[in-house]
């Protein structure tokens, strides 16, 4: 359903268990075991960073809205668990799951102008003919069943902004978190108001913390220090014993914690989510631009997938 | 080939290696991305289901500007018939070539994707093939437009009381679900309301539909203008640029009185656009309106006075009949529903009585913000007194309505040859063109 979450295709078609979703991938792996070995590639989620700066770049030409881009990430991230990425030209891909995604979310762009952008930013890799994009939209489309409405944690974080107190920096940091999580499996893993508690539990415990603030992808080792607070914070949500308040911060934690405590929400889930966040930042540090772009240039190359 | 890989084409060991696996079998996925296996040509995008190997076309139903619809049976035992609505590609008879998708084609597969209700047409599946889509749908047998002719015919006689509540309420019903889903339709008409042979009332044609949850900027800016003009709130005639779920409820009461009357209750000429491609002011559409709700009065709509073609109601003249320019809506109703009680025509609308006045002039409200919502026309006393609402809005009928015209000129779905073939024998022909280009 178009606005509830819980009847929404995105709950029904596209939440996987940690394990679901491995299944997929490997049996994708499994269908061309040579294919996969022969073009070794770095690990998800900094090929999801590649993505991510990909999409960002295009988004910015094109002056894309926030929350198109990350409905174009997890049009990507869903094709990604069909498609075994070897046999598509990634560049592409990511150029119509924007094109795509602006229409969606009501800012199209015509074909023509994001066919010229794309050979703009990847002029050896991006063909100059629209009916390409056109098809691979036939393509992106046809694998994800036309289940193309989704539902971010945006819409929960603004909802809740007022109930929480939240200053604009503690709100910047929590949206900032939620754009970083496209980078991750979270989108395929949590429901979105799971993700946006815990982007805000995050940046009321980073808040404290002033080197988080700035720029939640750049400051990963800050992040990642003060986000440990913030698990055992949410450990002792889960035990119902969040009273070690000092600063208002600390306060508005604690009015997190008694509002969870009071829901229904699956605070496992939180704790579990937050995990995730934790040890992407740490994977990030390890990112390496130009070995993923070569890995990914190659296979592009050397299997003609940009023709 | 961009999205699928070509085997290398000199030799190598990826090649030979990807030679013998020739034999293990292969998902489907790799059927088509194998050129040998597809015959010659360049590799693409392929379906991975045939529309003609799922579906048997048994007819053609209908044309408009978005393409063709066919009447289909299952091949691989689907119950039920199909109503497989084809997209036309951009130039039809040339060669075809991708050009992306228009958005009101995306919207309308991503939200019939999502959306399912008893009272809203229900979406089987999607076919992209051949730079063709193919949306199917459940088969319904009638829409309103039929039925309302098919009691033109040979002379007026009313829609029974009881199908009329129970086509209402179900119309209601469906149209509740989409706006509690952040749905607009924005194309409600009688054409577009389906019947199935069950009785079941099913809103079909989201082509317009649009959210409304997260508008990024005004919806107005994206379509110029949108629903057919007889059903077309006063709003919009005004100018109005914020579509909100009131101008559904509002052609919903043009609906009501259609199926009381017969005839459009609105039914004006619309303007078209000058060169300049300005939207005109709907000048005999409001006129049509003011006739017999009277003028509109900033005393009841205070926004009215906001509104862009404010001026252009002081050239409108309430009608000669109307006392101090008031509403002549309860006359027109009770004249309506009596109309065949002193012949002999054994069905009468008069059982509607007071309450079906008062719906209609709720659903007829000039202020958008107290016209009623679909959520509160449901409640209305309207349906809680009297016969009680059935969900078969057939049940009780002797008679039985024609069934869909289906013709045999064009079975071919995969070629469609002849472009513009308008549904016959129904009077939608004549009815205003109502889409422009977005």
């Amino acid at each position: 359903m178009a606005a509830n979450y819980w009847e929404s295709s995105q709950r029904r078609r596209w939440q996987f268990t940690r394990e679901g979703l491995e299944d997929l991938r490997k049996k994708l792996e499994d269908e061309d075991p040579n294919l996969v070995q022969g073009y070794p590639l770095p690990q998800l989620r900094h090929l999801s960073i590649y993505f991510n700066q990909q999409v960002a770049r295009l988004g910015k030409r094109l002056g894309v809205r926030q929350q198109a881009m990350a409905t174009a990430q997890l049009y990507i991230r869903r094709f990604y668990t069909k498609v075994e990425i070897r046999r598509t030209n990634p560049y592409l891909v990511l150029a119509t799951a924007v094109y795509l995604a602006c229409k969606m979310e009501e800012c199209p762009h015509h074909i023509r102008l994001v066919v010229s952008e794309g050979r703009t930013l990847w002029p050896d890799f991006f063909s100059n003919d629209t009916s390409k994009l056109g098809e691979c939209e036939f393509f992106l489309i046809s694998e994800m069943s036309s289940q193309m409405i989704v539902h971010h944690p945006y819409r929960t974080l603004t909802s809740l902004q007022g109930t929480f107190s939240l200053t604009q920096e503690e709100s910047n940091l929590a949206w900032s978190i939620i754009n970083d999580h496209y980078m991750t499996d979270l989108p395929l893993l949590f429901a979105p108001h799971i993700i946006a508690l815990m982007a805000i539990l995050l940046a009321l415990v980073l808040r404290p913390n002033q080197t988080g603030v700035q720029s939640a992808g750049n400051a990963a080792g800050g992040l990642a220090s003060a986000a440990h607070a913030a698990l055992s914070s949410a450990g002792s949500l889960k035990s119902s014993n969040p009273d070690k308040a000092n600063g208002s911060s600390r306060t508005k934690v604690q009015r997190l914690a008694s509002w969870l405590a009071e829901s229904n929400i699956d605070i496992e889930a939180i704790v579990d989510c937050t995990q995730e966040i934790i040890s992407f930042y740490e994977v990030q540090e390890q990112y390496n631009e130009k070995l993923t772009r070569e890995q990914i240039n190659r296979f592009v190359k050397a299997r003609s997938l940009d023709k | 080939m961009s999205l699928t890989s070509n085997p290398p084409s000199s030799g190598g060991a990826l090649s030979s290696a990807s030679q013998s696996r020739q034999t293990l079998k292969r998902s489907v996925q790799q059927a088509f991305d194998d050129p040998v296996e597809r015959g010659a040509g360049p590799i693409g995008y392929q379906s991975k289901v045939r529309v003609v190997d799922r579906y048997k076309v048994i007819g053609f139903i209908s044309s408009g500007t978005y393409g063709r619809v066919y009447k289909a049976v299952g091949r691989h035992g689907q119950p039920g018939e199909f109503a497989i609505k084809k997209f036309k590609p951009d130039k039809e008879g040339e060669q075809i070539q991708y050009t992306g998708i228009s958005q009101s084609a995306i919207r309308e597969m991503a939200l019939c994707s999502e959306l399912s209700h008893m009272n809203v047409i229900r979406l089987c599946e999607i076919i992209l093939e051949d730079k063709c889509i193919f949306m199917v749908f459940e088969y319904a047998e009638h829409d309103l437009l039929q039925i309302i002719h098919h009691h033109t015919q040979p002379t007026r006689h009313p829609i029974p009381p009881a199908t009329v509540k129970s086509i209402m309420f179900q119309l209601l019903n469906g149209c509740q679900y989409l706006h509690a889903n952040w749905v607009l339709h924005r194309d409600l008409k009688p054409a577009n309301i389906m019947v199935t042979s069950g009785g079941e009332v099913k809103v079909g044609d989201l082509g317009l539909a649009r959210l409304f949850n997260k508008p990024l900027h005004s919806l107005y800016s994206g379509d110029k203008v949108v629903v057919t003009i007889w059903y077309r709130a006063p709003e919009l005639l005004l100018g109005s640029r914020h579509y909100t779920p009131a101008i559904d409820t509002w052609a919903i009461g043009c609906i009501f009185a259609e199926l009381l009357s017969l005839r459009p209750i609105f039914k004006g000429e619309e303007a078209k656009m000058d060169s300049k491609k300005t939207v005109p002011f709907q000048r005999n559409q409001m006129q049509k309106i003011v006739e017999i709700m009277g003028l509109p009065r900033k005393e009841t709509w205070p926004h009215l006075v906001n509104m862009p073609e404010y001026n252009q109601l002081q050239t409108l003249s309430a009608s000669s009949h109307s006392k101090n320019g008031g509403s002549n809506l309860e006359k027109w109703y009770f004249s309506t529903i009596n109309s065949h009680s002193a012949t002999s025509m054994p069905t009468s609308n008069a059982s509607l009585g007071a309450e079906g006045y008062k719906l209609l002039s709720g659903l007829l409200e000039y202020d958008p913000e107290k016209r009623l919502t679909a959520q509160a026309a449901l409640q209305h006393p309207f349906f809680s007194t009297g016969d009680k609402v059935s969900a078969n809005c057939f049940e009780g009928m002797k008679m039985e309505y024609p069934h869909r015209r289906v013709s045999q000129d064009d079975n071919d779905i995969r070629t469609g040859s002849l472009p513009g073939t308008k549904r016959s024998g129904l009077p939608d022909d004549s009815r205003p063109m109502k889409r422009m280009k977005e």
